[in-house]
């Protein structure tokens, strides 16, 4: 195993989340993708980590911080989503538009 | 009293009056009367106080300094101003308490009372003056005082048109005597007045092309003021006012500031012959033009006004050709006998309604014995018959004419004053001695008597100057420092002859029995067209200047509205397009949003990295 492949999981994950953020319609997919994204980035940092850094801990702290604010991030976004699904009875993207300008 | 004291009563004492008499008493006109009347009466007090003590040193006081530049305010209490002032006063204190009886019915008299305070104020502190400047202040402030009065009744649209006109037509000349009395400064470093004229160190040493610049432009000035040819056009109109402001204000005294002034600067102008000369060929065509116009105009107060244009003429006349003394003696006798003129015919036009002399000479003008009488009077004064004043005042100015040697001016000043005769006995036979006389049933109780004594006093007070102030020309020379040249019974009799032979011509026309009742110029009906038109001046104003102005006013409206008023509403109208196409960038699509973010993430990543 090289870094290079590391970082082509990373980039492949990433691009599916983008890919799944940007382009499904129904909220929890959009979650999904980004917390795809999120994953590929902890991946590049150990993958880093293992090969570049001497200090095995710098790449790791990060990883967990990354975990944590995911987890932050997850509950906030899915009680928003609740909230909308409440008062709109959906959660498609293409129809949240009133902060149109 | 000191003249600190005397000088201040004579030129303050309305000023009050008329705050007091305009904010105040605005509702309560009968007090307002009261104050104004005492106000006018106390400045008489002052400036006859004056007169007694006799001519002293000027007072002045600083105003302000700046460098070498010392401008003062002040009292000037020689002769001419000391009489003048008697003169103004008095015609004020006349025509206010002839007012009582002319405004009696009046809604509005305490601000009618109130303004004439005003003009009391400024026109006494014009005459007493010491300063250029300070001059130039009240001359603005008569001026404004004239307006006020003369759109009296602003509900009237003739009445508030000739007061925007001769205001305006005032300010043209205004303009030009501003300028020449700026362009004094740098020469004296101040304006006061006796320094300015002192003739060993004063201006008159500067003449030449300078001193006949400034003399013109304040000319300017004076032909504005005192309506002299071609800024005439504003007095006739000036008509519209109350019959009390014209005989204050457009026969007696105001228009008369034009003259005050030339004889004040009398010095400069004599030491500037260009000037003279203009002035004396504006004055002579003047007198000629008006008393043409007068000659035929119907409307008794427009023949007085045309009358007092002609007559400022020959006071401007006399002035010019050298005799201070022929001036100023003409300017305080028609003061008194053109107020009387218009004092009388304003008793007919209160009670007969009409101000056309056929009308109320049919309708029985010469039953107003009193009145008629003061009108005998003023009439002969003003065509110049001795003994009355009007002939000793004139007759100084054709001695003073046939003394400067032109012929033409002479002959031109002995033309005008054959037609002054001619329309002033014209007036009085039309009203007078009318072919038929119908009787009226009219009610008079609402006019109550037809010649309340509040309006006949002023009148008998006047005429007892007109017939007797001729032979005070001595006392009036002795004021100024003249010795009155002794005149030739030979060379009067040019001046009685015309006089006569006007009357006589008048009477033919339209005094006998059988009369025409039209006048000899009608035999040639291009003239007598020209003249019932006014020679044309005011069509001719109005299709050239109004004309121009208006067109000049149409371009600008262009300019302005289509390049900068559309113009900026494009700058405006372009940022509310610029925001609104700005602004569809924000459609309120998350994902957009995060698509934008990355694809320019993406393009800053391609930039560092293939740098």
């Amino acid at each position: 195993m090289t870094l290079e492949s590391y970082l082509a999981l990373g980039l492949a994950l990433f691009s599916l989340g983008l890919v799944a953020a940007l382009s499904q319609r129904n909220l929890i997919a959009v979650l999904i993708g980004i917390e795809l994204m999120m994953n590929a980035a902890s991946l590049n940092f150990m993958a880093f980590n293992r090969y570049v850094v001497e200090d095995p801990a710098v790449g790791q702290v990060f990883v967990l911080i990354i975990i944590g604010l995911a987890a932050a991030e997850v509950a906030i976004f899915l009680s928003i989503i609740l909230r909308l699904y409440r008062q709109r009875r959906e959660i498609d993207s293409e129809h949240i538009t009133t902060l149109k300008g | 009293m000191d003249t600190l004291t005397l000088a201040l009563l004579a030129t303050l004492s309305p000023l009050p009056a008329f705050f007091v008499a305009l904010v105040l008493l605005n509702n309560r006109p009968s007090m307002a009367q009261a104050v104004a009347i005492f106000g006018t009466a106390l400045a008489l007090l002052g400036s006859v106080g004056l007169l007694l003590q006799g001519p002293t040193e000027p007072l002045r006081f600083a105003w302000f300094s700046s460098g070498q530049i010392h401008l003062q305010f002040g009292f000037l209490l020689d002769g001419m101003s000391l009489m003048f002032g008697v003169a103004v006063a008095l015609i004020t204190l006349c025509v206010m308490i002839y007012s009582l009886g002319y405004m009696a019915a009046d809604p509005g008299r305490a601000r009618y009372f109130a303004m004439l305070s005003l003009f009391a104020w400024a026109m006494l502190s014009f005459v007493y003056a010491v300063d250029l400047l300070q001059s130039f202040i009240f001359w603005e402030l008569v001026g404004l005082a004239s307006f006020f009065l003369i759109g009296f009744w602003y509900e009237k649209p003739e009445a508030s048109a000739a007061a925007r006109k001769a205001f305006l037509m005032t300010r043209i000349g205004d303009v030009g005597l501003f300028i020449g009395i700026l362009m004094i400064l740098p020469l004296t470093n101040n304006f006061d007045l006796p320094a300015l004229l002192d003739p060993d160190t004063g201006l008159v040493k500067l003449a030449g092309p300078a001193l006949s610049t400034i003399t013109l432009l304040i000319f300017m000035g004076i032909v504005g003021k005192s309506a002299q040819f071609p800024l005439h056009t504003w007095l006739p109109d000036a008509m519209e006012g109350p019959t009390p402001v014209s005989a204050l204000l457009h026969s007696a005294t105001m228009v008369a500031a034009g003259v005050y002034l030339m004889a004040r600067l009398h010095p400069l102008f004599m030491a500037a012959p260009d000037t003279l000369h203009i002035v004396l060929a504006v004055a002579a065509f003047t007198a000629l033009l008006s008393a043409t116009i007068a000659m035929v105009a119907t409307d008794i107060k427009k023949v007085l006004a045309y009358s007092s244009i002609s007559q400022l003429g020959f006071m401007l006349m006399g002035l010019a050709a050298g005799s201070l003394f022929a001036g100023v003696f003409h300017l305080i006798t028609h003061a008194v006998f053109k107020a009387l003129l218009f004092l009388c015919s304003g008793v007919y036009i209160h009670h007969f309604a009409t101000n056309d002399m056929r009308e109320i000479g049919r309708r029985g003008g010469r039953s107003l014995g009193a009145t008629t009488l003061g009108l005998a009077i003023g009439a002969g004064a003003l065509a110049g018959l001795p003994p009355l004043a009007g002939f000793f005042s004139k007759e100084e100015i054709f001695a003073a004419l046939g003394h400067e040697g032109s012929t033409l001016f002479y002959i031109a000043a002995l033309i005008a004053a054959f037609l002054t005769a001619y329309y002033t006995a014209r007036m009085f036979f039309l009203i007078a001695l009318p072919d038929e006389v119908v009787k009226e049933h009219h009610d008079d109780s609402h006019h109550g008597s037809p010649q309340p004594i509040v309006m006949l006093a002023p009148i008998a007070l006047l005429a007892i100057g007109a017939v007797g102030l001729g032979f005070f020309g001595a006392a009036i020379a002795a004021q100024l420092g003249l010795v009155p040249a002794h005149h030739e019974i030979a060379s009067m009799l040019p001046a009685v002859g015309v006089v006569i032979l006007g009357m006589a011509l008048a009477y033919f026309d339209y005094g006998r029995t059988a009369a025409p009742r039209r006048g000899f110029i009608a035999a040639v009906p291009a003239l007598h067209a020209l003249f019932v038109n006014k020679w044309y001046i005011d069509e001719f104003y109005r299709a050239v200047f109004v004309r121009l102005n208006d067109a000049l006013s149409a371009l600008f409206f262009a300019i302005e509205s289509r390049f900068f008023d559309d113009g900026f509403d494009q700058v405006g109208h372009s940022a509310i397009r610029a925001g609104s196409g700005a602004s569809r960038l924000q459609n309120g699509w998350v994902q957009f949003y995060a698509g934008a973010t990355m694809f320019f993430v993406g393009l800053a990543a391609l930039y560092i990295g293939l740098r």
